[in-house]
C-alpha cells in the first residue's frame, strides 16, 4: 500500500508524458477499474520503437502517452564533433524513408550560411530526386495504412514501386537508402546517360499503375471507408496550435507548403498544387497523399523537359570554413516541414546543429486525438501522423 | 483425428500459396515439389522448439486452451458426410452437434486469453468471446431456413434431399440465408475481416500471443481445421454436399471428389477475402452482426415458413 504522500507523489508523476506506468487506482460508480497497457517499444505496429502507455476503458482509450528515445543516436552532438560535409550522411540516418530530403535542408542550411551559388542543374537534380523520394515515401505509407487496418497485400504492392525507385537511386547514387548524394554546394555526381529516359518510363508506367494497384481498389473498399472516416478527427485550429505540418496538417484544410511558401532549390520553376482537404480525418490524409503522389509525378515531368545543363558542383573550396553565424534551411519532406538550424563559430565543424524533424512535431498528435478512440483506431491514426522512428528519436 | 490434422496441413499450405499469388510472390517452394511438403516442415520444426510459458500465467489454464480448441473443431468432421455412406457418425441431431461444438471452441479462446495473463492475449479474448457469442445468433438462424426444408438435423438427410442436379440445392430457395452463413461462418471462425481476436496490427495475435511450439501450432491447426470445417459445412448445407451438379457426372462411392472440389472453392474464397480486405472494428462488427444480419434471417425465415404453408395448402 502506498502512503498518501506517496500516492499524490505518484500522481503527480502520471501526469502527461511522464514515461511511467502508473495505476491511479481510480475506479467509476461501478467499482470498475481502468486498464494499464504498454504498447511498444516491440510492437509491429509502432513505426520503428515508439511506446504507448494507454489507458483503457473497455476498448475505448483514456489516455495515450507516446514515450519516444528507444532510437536515439545522439545525431546533434555527433555533428558537432564532424567536419562540415562529413554530417550530410549522418543526417541520411534521421528520416530513413525520406533519406533525399534530411540531406538537402541540411545542405540548404550550410548554403545559407556560405551564401553559395549552386548551379541550376544541380538544383533540378536536387528536386528531381527529392520528387522521387517523396513518391517512394508516400505510396508505402499508403501501404502501411492498409496493413495497420488489416489488409497485408496493399503493402507488397507499394514496396514493389518502391523498390523500382530505390534501383534508379541506385544507378544515380550508388546506394539504395543510404545515398550521401546531396552535398554542400551541389550533388555527388551527374546523373548517369540513360537516366533521365528511365525515370521518364518509369513515371509514365507508374502513373497508369496507380490508379488501378492503388486507387481503385482502396478508395471505394467499404470496410476501408468505415474505419478511416471521422477516424482521427482534428480541427483547423488543433493541427496549427500542434505545430503539425505536411498531408497531416493539409488534410485539416490548411493550405500550407514549404515548397511554394518558401520555394526553395528548383521549385520556383515548376507548376504544381497544393492539395488540401476538408475532413482533417485518417480518410482525408490518405486523399491528399495520394494527390500529392500524382503531384509528384507533374514535378518530376516538368524537371525532366526542362533539365538544365552545366555543372553539378559549386566551387566551395577543399574546406568549408563558414564565418561566424547561423544559417537556416528548410525543405517540405513526405511528412511536413523539415528544418535545419546550424550555428558556426568560425571553425570547420559546426557550433551547433538542430533539426527540427515532421516525426517529432507531428508526434503531439497523438495525445490530443487518441483519447476518446477505440483501441484499433489507433493504428490508422499512426498512419495519418506516419512518423519514422529515425526522425522523432534523432 | 489423423485426418483432420492431415486436412489442417492442406489448408495452411493452400493458404500460403494463395497468399503468394495474390501478393506477387510464390509462396513456399523449397521444401519438396513446388513446396509442397511444408507443412510437415512446419510440424517438425515447431515439435522441436521449446514450449514457452509466461512466468505469471496460470500454467493449467493455459496448456488446456490448445486442446480446448481443437478437440471440438476435430470431432465435428465427424458428422461430416464426405460421400455417399462416407460418414463416421450419421447422428440425427448432427446440426446440433456442429453448433455445440462450435461454441465450445470460444472456451479455448477465453482459456487461452485467461490463463496466459497478458493483457494483449485478455483483450483478443475478450473480443473472442463478444464476437463468436453474437455471430453464433445469426449463424444458428440461418440454419432454420435448411432445416424447415429438409426437414431432419442430420447431415445426411440435408444432403439427400438435395439430390438431382445443382437446381435442387439449398443455394437457391435459401440464397440470403447462404450469404449470412458464409459471413457468420467467416466470423465465427476468425478469418478476416473478423479476425479481431487475432488483430495482428493492434493487439498482435491476440489471445494466441504468449503461445509457442507446439501449443501454437495446436491452435493454428484448430482454427484450419474449422476454417475447413466452415467451408465444408457451407457446401453441405447449401451446395449440395457430395451431390454432382447434374445427374450425368455421379461417380457414386467416388463422389468425394465433388465435395472436395466444393469445399476446395469455398476455401479459396475465404482465403481470398482475406488477402483483400482490411479488418473490421468491434463496433462495427457487432453493428453487423446483430443489425443487418440477425433481420435479413428472420425475415427470410417467415418468408421461407410463409412459401412452404402456401405451398402445402394448395
Amino acid at each position: 500500500m502506498l502512503s498518501e504522500e506517496r500516492r499524490v507523489e505518484s500522481a503527480a508523476l502520471s501526469g502527461r508524458a511522464s514515461g511511467r506506468l502508473t495505476n491511479p487506482d481510480v475506479r467509476d460508480e461501478f467499482g470498475l477499474e481502468t486498464l494499464d497497457m504498454n504498447m511498444g517499444p516491440q510492437h509491429p505496429a509502432m513505426h520503428g520503437l515508439l511506446r504507448l502507455i494507454l489507458e483503457l476503458d473497455g476498448e475505448t482509450v483514456v489516455r495515450c502517452d507516446p514515450v519516444m528515445g528507444y532510437l536515439h543516436r545522439c545525431q546533434e552532438k555527433i555533428a558537432e564533433n564532424r567536419m562540415y560535409p562529413a554530417v550530410v550522411p549522418l543526417t541520411d540516418r534521421l528520416d530513413y524513408f525520406a533519406n533525399m530530403h534530411m540531406e538537402h535542408g541540411y545542405c540548404l542550411a550550410v548554403e545559407d550560411m556560405l551564401d553559395a551559388e549552386i548551379p541550376p542543374r544541380a538544383d533540378a537534380i536536387r528536386v528531381l530526386m527529392s520528387e522521387l523520394m517523396r513518391l517512394a515515401s508516400h505510396i508505402p505509407s499508403i501501404g502501411f495504412l492498409m496493413l495497420e487496418l488489416g489488409a497485408f497485400t496493399p503493402i507488397l504492392y507499394s514496396f514493389r514501386e518502391r523498390e523500382r525507385i530505390q534501383t534508379i537511386f541506385e544507378a544515380v547514387t550508388g546506394a539504395r537508402m543510404m545515398f550521401h548524394y546531396i552535398r554542400i554546394g551541389g550533388v555527388k555526381a551527374d546523373l548517369p546517360e540513360d537516366i533521365p529516359q528511365r525515370i521518364w518510363e518509369y513515371i509514365e508506367g507508374l502513373e497508369s499503375r496507380f490508379q488501378e494497384d492503388f486507387v481503385n481498389l482502396i478508395s471505394g473498399n467499404e470496410i476501408f471507408i468505415a474505419r478511416t472516416r471521422g477516424v482521427g478527427k482534428m480541427t483547423q485550429e488543433q493541427a496549427v496550435e500542434m505545430g503539425v505540418t505536411g498531408p497531416a496538417l493539409r488534410c485539416t484544410g490548411v493550405d500550407f507548403d514549404i515548397r511554394r511558401d518558401y520555394p526553395y532549390s528548383w521549385y520556383p520553376n515548376v507548376e504544381f498544387d497544393v492539395i488540401t482537404d476538408t475532413e482533417g480525418d485518417v480518410a482525408a490524409s490518405y486523399r491528399v497523399r495520394i494527390a500529392e503522389c500524382l503531384q509528384s509525378i507533374r514535378i518530376i515531368k516538368q524537371v525532366l523537359e526542362n533539365l538544365p545543363e552545366g555543372e553539378v558542383m559549386a566551387d566551395l573550396g577543399r574546406r568549408i570554413r563558414p564565418a561566424e553565424g547561423e544559417g537556416f534551411g528548410r525543405v517540405e519532406s513526405p511528412r511536413g516541414e523539415y528544418a535545419v538550424h546550424v550555428v558556426s563559430d568560425g571553425s570547420d565543424t559546426p557550433y551547433r546543429v538542430h533539426y527540427r524533424d515532421p516525426s517529432f512535431c507531428n508526434m503531439q498528435l497523438l495525445q490530443e486525438i487518441v483519447p476518446g478512440h477505440y483501441l484499433p483506431d489507433i493504428m490508422p491514426i499512426m498512419g495519418l501522423v506516419d512518423p519514422v522512428s529515425g526522425g522523432w528519436d534523432k | 483425428m489423423f485426418l483432420v490434422l492431415n486436412l489442417a496441413a492442406v489448408f495452411t499450405i493452400a493458404e500460403r500459396k494463395v497468399a503468394g499469388y495474390i501478393q506477387l510472390r510464390y509462396g513456399p517452394n523449397r521444401v519438396g515439389p513446388r513446396g509442397l511438403l511444408q507443412p510437415a516442415a512446419d510440424v517438425f520444426k515447431l515439435f522441436s522448439k521449446e514450449n514457452v510459458s509466461p512466468t505469471r500465467s496460470d500454467i493449467w489454464i493455459f496448456l488446456a486452451a490448445p486442446i480446448a480448441m481443437f478437440i471440438p473443431a476435430a470431432l465435428v468432421w465427424m458428422v461430416v458426410p464426405f460421400a455417399p455412406n462416407a460418414v463416421v457418425a450419421d447422428l440425427n441431431i448432427a446440426l446440433l452437434f456442429f453448433i455445440s461444438m462450435t461454441s465450445i471452441g470460444a472456451l479455448g479462446v477465453i482459456m487461452a486469453g485467461y490463463g496466459s495473463r497478458s493483457t494483449f492475449s485478455l483483450l483478443g479474448a475478450l473480443r473472442g468471446a463478444a464476437q463468436m457469442i453474437s455471430y453464433e445468433v445469426p449463424l444458428i438462424l440461418s440454419l432454420l431456413g435448411v432445416i424447415m426444408l429438409s426437414g431432419s438435423l442430420s447431415l445426411v438427410s440435408i444432403v439427400d434431399a438435395q439430390g438431382g442436379g445443382f437446381w435442387h440445392w439449398n443455394l437457391w430457395l435459401q440464397l440470403p440465408m447462404f450469404i449470412v452463413f458464409y459471413i457468420a461462418g467467416l466470423a465465427e471462425v476468425k478469418r478476416v475481416p473478423f479476425d479481431l481476436p487475432e488483430g495482428e496490427s493492434e493487439i498482435v495475435g491476440g489471445f494466441m500471443v504468449e503461445y509457442s511450439g507446439m501449443t501454437w501450432a495446436l491452435i493454428q491447426a484448430s482454427e484450419f481445421a474449422s476454417m475447413g470445417l466452415m467451408a465444408a459445412m457451407n457446401v453441405t448445407l447449401f451446395l449440395g454436399g457430395w451431390q454432382p451438379p447434374i445427374d450425368a457426372l455421379d461417380f457414386g462411392n467416388f463422389n468425394w471428389i465433388w465435395f472436395g472440389l466444393k469445399t476446395a472453392l469455398i476455401t479459396f474464397t475465404f482465403q481470398w477475402i482475406r488477402w483483400s480486405v482490411p479488418r473490421l472494428r468491434m463496433d462495427q462488427l457487432m453493428d453487423l452482426g446483430w443489425k443487418i444480419l440477425v433481420p435479413v434471417c428472420l425475415v427470410w425465415l417467415f418468408v421461407t415458413a410463409g412459401a412452404m404453408l402456401v405451398l402445402q395448402g394448395f
